[in-house]
């Protein structure tokens, strides 16, 4: 940590272990009616310190003309999401020689956010989508009234949960890498839907199923999420908003009941019923079953639409007629059985939520911490008797 | 090696090629397969979003069973379905994570003198490949070499996100590792942007459109990358991939017609097995551009040529 | 041409705050912000908000600590409304949604925090600025029919009617580069700090003093300008900072020696003195040769000693920045960190009500100086005045605004304002670039107006200050073009830090004594004979290149008088 650019009272000194790097910035000047390209930029900085800190130095030293929006360089405004070597993420939160360990070339490539239109070199048109996503939740509390006098008296644990949520800054990098998003440009979206879980999962918020219901039946709403894990690795915040998704689709089936015309309920439970009948999937009866059971008109319908695959899989004796009629069970399908009815009959879901709780500390790090701590304190009370130990009291 | 095998419900359902080349390849390969008969569906990360609990004891059933293999001299957990490991994956981070957590759905597998004790090693036949094999050794088993084969990598989402809980890191890029086998194979490695896209099964019965489009998207730019096949290994990508891909073709108002390998086929193509015993005859696109039939020789020309 | 009752240029916590009081009061609103609200520096506000919530808490005790920590600078009965409204802030905060953190009965839970004679502030983890950001933007969303939005529009100027009011603003569409009048009964400026005057600083890179400098040139007075706060806990290697909570959760700092060093200036409160007290003990630990690392500009901040699930829960940002920044896993090893240049108490000199000198023109928050933390800033008073004062502003302009008509306003300032902005677009390259005469503004201003001041330093600052004026004269650009001219807007932000610069090594050279922040080493002592008053800064004269003016202002005392301050 030798490196500082200035000292406190403000000398400059010479800064040691500099490096240089190639930026690769994709440019767009809407004014020059010519197509988006790309300029190099050489610059030289210490491995430790952030791209954005390179897209400055070429800015302020060689052309004032870059277009980013940034403030902070922290990764709490939100301002610097971009595309780095083909990832979304914040440029002040990448740190240059990480960035450069995942370059093909030995150039780092900033681009702006995808699924969004740019405006000007990296800066995109939020508005255009993620803004809009947002607002289509209704983005604010809507809490009982009257309100209460005080504040409302609400679990501990639910509000470190909500945090989670809540500690999106709007960046868009999960919305810039979507996959769903990238076909269905209508999809509401991870960050959205995060939102939507800052209030599903806040217990002061008193229009749950509403919210609920109203993401479940639209096309481009709850279920349209693939799963495909992008937003949870992009996310510079630890939001994970897939996790939230998943969260919002078990409050949705399990706690109220809200069976969706996009099938995503049935779909579940097709799968939950198949393991607990079989022991694992029977595909056979997935269709059938996603879109209401064998004689729903809707499932007729699907399932001649998909007849020529199934044709096919037939012909190629990927499928034989017997397979697909008698999936077998597994021999130990009491034991599974059993496990869904334990499961079933708690009367609160049991879940181990990794956000509020952290994981298991090995014991030896603990004891180790512990003798700290307890030197520590050793040596105050020998320096100084009568201090408080804290230092919080008074 | 002696692995506890996971086959996965797909590979003994849809795609029973897969569980069959498995069977052929392992052998060549030096792996002996216990296959866990008893255990069941990993849940895809449906029931996990169903009850956190029922995912988490269902897969630490699974496990448990697993480490009774291996408490008789198995090496490790072995599966060859992307999903499955994604799945079993989240369910081991949170079992792992907590012994207080463990205990409780424990409770569930007690009935049957089952327990599932942190820290398992559960590996998707890829990373076996690499981690375990080796790649060295791999090259050393090649018979056939992929020559001229141009190979599109198709990973499938679970099994290369999150990279924490997926264990990617400086050591160990798993994210490469279908690159590093297609070349260790000795075939060519097409760069094109699905890679590491969704292959849209998880909602063809939500959003079929969406999802036959995106499966559409990928096998298009692997064809425009001049693509002759589709490795991946993950079962359910491969249903959307090759099982849909006449109705995919009609979403995308395109003609694919791009072949879609198993891991173990490729393997085995490469360890001079028939095409036929590898079950390739069972795909919906026959992979005649992969194989010339009538010589069962891979990569056509070039192997023609090379030879 | 839009016109609005009320107007509200900036849109972090206290021009929202002022939006929503305002549109609840029945005003026409526009907010205006050069940024997407949610940007705003507010956001990085971590560790929380004081209010005497608890049943054993006294809002009166909160102002006895905040005038102690002002140093006695502070205006008592402005103190009084922050502290008094506190409570009720908080519970409105918390019933539109902020996720304040609970305690294991399900009440709003309090942590301990520098200068607070006992736990007060409630907090978010350590997101508290971020979660309330978020949350009144949740609001501004719901008053969508209410409140016009004006995001990324950046003011260049502020108009002053035939009688003095002010009428509204001139400001740039950022996206398109049209000029655009703002007719408005009331203005309220909530633009922040001007922390980029100083390098490094904590504050963001949009933090210009835009407020303060328009203000000032439209006529209004500036006050306490000398007090800018440095921060005992930014971090050595990039200056960010770390959250005051850190040590309310009972972190430890310590020099090379590893000696808790805050025993010998605040025996008491030790690490939890208020910041000017850590800052001085730390810089002269550092000054005397008891810092840590290569250049031993450093001491450590020990967070290992406060459990590790405790800090994983309330402190994860900082073990975020410790992790991605530094490298430091702060949970096992202490981290390195230094006084840094975090906030300006002064700023444009206001009433209660949020008014400046200047009819119908209002500031709230780090731009305004109410005077409610005088020499020096208690952590977690800053996010309850941008809350307190941003409403009042809010309410009282909407009332005012009630009873008038709309002012007509010419588009003189427009056309200024566009021939100003082409000029600069147009320099020839002869001069210096915007970006290096604000870098040697920076190291300028934290090498000479720092921790610890003197007269031959401060006068060598104003003398560069001075150069560097002329200089941005004739700096030139690189775009040339209209939209997302980003660079255009960086020298319109230099001309406002250099105003700002200028203020505040002024009143610093002027006040002969140590208050506060404000630290001499030739005037050591506080003298509250010659020197218990408000130092002001005004225009000299109407015209753009006239000098600043010095005058004074009484500090309001209602209860409590002078004493030694010791923590």
């Amino acid at each position: 940590m030798s490196s500082t650019e200035t000292t406190n009272d403000g000398a400059s000194t010479k800064v040691e272990g500099l490096q240089e790097f190639t930026l690769r910035l994709r440019r767009y000047d809407p004014e020059s009616g010519k197509p988006a390209y790309y300029e190099e930029f050489t610059i030289e900085l210490e491995p430790h310190r952030s791209v954005l800190d390179g897209i400055l130095q070429a800015k302020n030293d060689e052309d004032g003309s870059i277009g980013i929006r940034c403030s902070c360089r922290a990764a709490i405004c939100g301002s610097c999401g971009t595309r780095i070597n083909d990832k979304p993420g914040l440029a002040c939160h990448t740190h240059l020689d990480e960035a450069l360990k995942r370059s093909k070339d030995g150039k780092i490539t900033v681009e702006p956010l995808g699924n969004m239109p740019v405006i000007k070199d990296l800066i995109v048109d939020m508005d255009a989508v993620h803004w809009k996503k947002q607002a289509r939740v209704t983005p604010w509390l809507l809490p009982s009234e009257p309100l209460p006098e005080r504040e409302h008296i609400v679990p501990r644990e639910a509000m470190v949960d909500v945090t989670q949520s809540m500690a999106c800054i709007q960046c868009g990098a999960c919305v810039s890498d979507c996959l769903s998003m990238e076909i269905d440009p209508l999809f509401v979206g991870p960050a959205a839907l995060a939102k939507t879980y800052r209030f599903v999962g806040d217990p002061r918020d008193a229009r749950h199923q509403q919210r609920l219901n109203d993401l479940a039946q639209d096309p481009h709403g709850l279920y349209a999420c693939t799963h495909c894990f992008n937003c949870i690795e992009a996310c510079p915040k630890g939001v994970a908003p897939m996790s939230q998704i998943m969260r919002l689709r078990r409050i949705a089936s399990q706690d109220h009941h809200i069976v969706d015309r996009n099938n995503g309920e049935r779909h579940e439970m097709a799968i939950v019923n198949s393991v607990k009948k079989y022991g694992t999937l029977n595909e056979a009866n997935m269709i059938p079953d996603s879109y209401g059971g064998k004689l729903h008109p809707a499932s007729a319908r699907a399932m001649l639409a998909s007849l020529p695959v199934i044709t096919k899989a037939l012909l190629r004796r990927k499928v034989t007629p017997k397979s697909a009629l008698f999936h077998p069970k597994s021999p130990d399908q009491a034991q599974i059985k059993r496990i869904y009815r334990e499961v079933g009959e708690r009367e609160q879901r049991l879940e181990h939520n990794l956000y509020i709780t952290q994981p298991d500390e090995d014991p030896a790090e603990i004891a180790a911490h512990e003798a700290h701590v307890a030197a520590a304190a050793a040596r105050e009370a020998a320096a100084k008797p009568g201090v408080d130990q804290t230092g919080a009291g008074a | 090696m002696k692995v506890a095998y996971w086959p996965g419900c797909v590979s003994r359902g849809f795609t029973p090629e897969l569980h069959g080349a498995m069977a052929k390849v392992a052998p060549a390969l030096g792996i002996e397969l216990i296959e866990l008969n008893r255990a069941n569906c990993s849940g895809c990360g449906v029931i996990a979003e169903h009850s956190q609990e029922l995912a988490d004891s269902l897969n630490a059933r699974t496990f448990a069973l697993a480490q009774k293999e291996i408490e008789q001299g198995a090496d490790l957990m072995m599966n060859i379905c992307s999903t499955c490991q994604g799945a079993q994956s989240e369910c081991q981070e949170r079992l792992d994570a907590s012994a207080a957590y463990r205990a409780e759905v424990n409770k569930h597998l007690t009935p049957e003198g089952l327990e599932y004790a942190k820290g398992i090693v559960n590996k998707n036949f890829l990373w076996v490949l690499v981690e375990e094999l080796g790649l060295e050794e791999l090259g050393k088993l090649v018979k056939r070499p992929l020559t001229d084969l141009r190979v599109g990598p198709f990973y499938g989402c679970y099994i290369v996100r999150p990279t924490d809980r997926i264990g990617i890191d400086d050591e160990h890029p798993r994210d490469s590792y279908l690159e590093l086998v297609i070349e260790t194979l000795g075939g060519t490695v097409v760069d094109y942007a699905g890679a590491q896209k969704c292959c849209g099964f998880p909602i063809s019965l939500m959003q079929p459109d969406t999802s036959f489009k995106m499966a559409g998207r990928h096998l298009g730019d692997a064809k425009d990358a001049e693509a002759d096949c589709l490795v991946t290994p993950c079962p359910l990508c491969h249903l959307n991939l090759d099982m849909q891909q006449p109705v995919v073709s009609k979403a995308v108002g395109r003609d694919l017609q791009m072949p879609v390998l198993h891991l173990p086929q490729m393997v085995g193509l490469a360890l001079g097995m028939s095409p036929k015993e590898l079950g390739l005859s069972k795909h919906v696109v026959k992979p005649t551009s992969v194989i010339d039939w009538s010589t069962s020789v891979v990569g056509a020309v070039g192997a023609l040529s090379a030879a | 041409m839009p016109a609005h009752d009320v107007l509200i240029i900036g849109a972090g916590l206290a021009g929202q705050r002022a939006a929503l009081a305002a549109a609840d009061a029945g005003a026409s609103v526009a907010i205006l912000s050069k940024v997407h609200p949610v940007r705003s520096h507010s956001v990085a506000a971590a560790g929380g908000i004081n209010a005497a919530m608890n049943p054993a808490d006294d809002w009166r005790s909160h102002a006895f600590d905040t005038v102690k920590g002002s140093d006695y600078l502070g205006d008592q009965d402005a103190i009084e409304v922050m502290c008094s409204e506190a409570p009720n802030e908080i519970l409105h905060l918390e019933h539109i949604g902020v996720t304040f953190h609970r305690n294991e009965t399900g009440h709003l839970d309090l942590r301990a925090f520098g200068g607070a004679s006992m736990k007060r502030t409630a907090y978010v983890a350590d997101i508290t600025g971020q979660a309330i950001l978020h949350v009144l933007y949740e609001q501004l969303m719901k008053y969508s029919d209410r409140v016009d939005r004006y995001e990324e529009w950046f003011n260049t100027s502020l108009i002053r009617g035939d009688d003095g009011r002010c009428v509204g603003c001139v400001a740039r569409n950022i996206r398109t580069g049209e000029m655009q009048t703002f007719t408005a009964k009331t203005t309220i400026l909530a633009t922040g700090g001007v922390g980029q005057a100083f390098k490094p600083t904590t504050n963001g890179l949009i933090c210009t003093g835009d407020g303060m400098s328009l203000a000032y040139r439209a006529g209004a007075r500036l006050m306490d300008m000398e007090m800018i706060q440095y921060h005992p806990t930014t971090m050595t290697a990039n200056g960010f900072l770390i959250t005051e909570g850190a040590r309310g959760e009972g972190a430890h700092l310590r020099n090379a020696d590893g000696e808790r060093f805050m025993v010998h200036s605040a025996p008491n409160k030790m690490e939890l003195a208020s910041r000017d007290v850590v800052s001085r003990a730390e810089q002269k630990e550092i000054n005397e040769g008891r810092g840590t690392g290569p250049l031993k500009d450093s001491v450590l901040l020990d967070v290992t000693v406060v459990p590790k699930n405790r800090v994983l829960e309330a402190l994860r940002e900082i073990v975020n920045l410790g992790r991605d920044f530094a490298g430091i896993d702060i949970t096992k090893e202490p981290i390195p960190v230094r006084p840094g240049q975090h906030y300006t108490m002064g700023g444009v000199k206001t009433d209660s009500d949020g008014e400046s000198d200047i009819p119908g023109l209002y500031a709230a928050g780090e731009v305004a100086c109410v005077s409610v933390h005088g020499g020096n800033r208690l952590g977690a008073n800053s996010l309850l005045d941008t809350l307190i004062f941003g409403r009042r502003s809010g309410e009282h302009a909407a009332k005012v605004a009630a009873s008038m008509p709309m002012p007509t306003v010419s588009d003189a300032s427009l056309r200024d304002d566009e021939r100003e902005i082409k000029s600069i677009i147009d320099r020839p390259r002869t001069g210096r670039r915007v970006s290096e005469i604000k870098e040697e503004l920076g190291v300028s201003m934290n090498r000479y107006c720092a921790v610890f001041r003197d007269e031959e330093g401060m006068t060598k600052g104003h003398e560069i200050v001075k150069r560097l004026q002329e200089e941005a004269k004739t700096a030139y650009i690189d775009d040339q073009g209209t939209v997302f001219n980003q660079d255009v807007l960086g020298a319109l932000e230099l001309g406002f830090m250099l105003d700002c610069s200028e203020a505040i090594v002024k009143s610093a050279l002027e006040r002969k004594e140590s208050r506060g922040a404000h630290s001499r080493t030739d005037y050591t002592e506080r003298n509250d004979e010659d020197w218990l008053f408000h130092l002001t800064v005004e225009k000299d004269g109407a015209d753009a290149g006239a000098d600043a003016k010095l005058g004074q202002s009484p500090v309001t005392i209602t209860q409590w008088q002078p004493m030694e301050r010791t923590y």
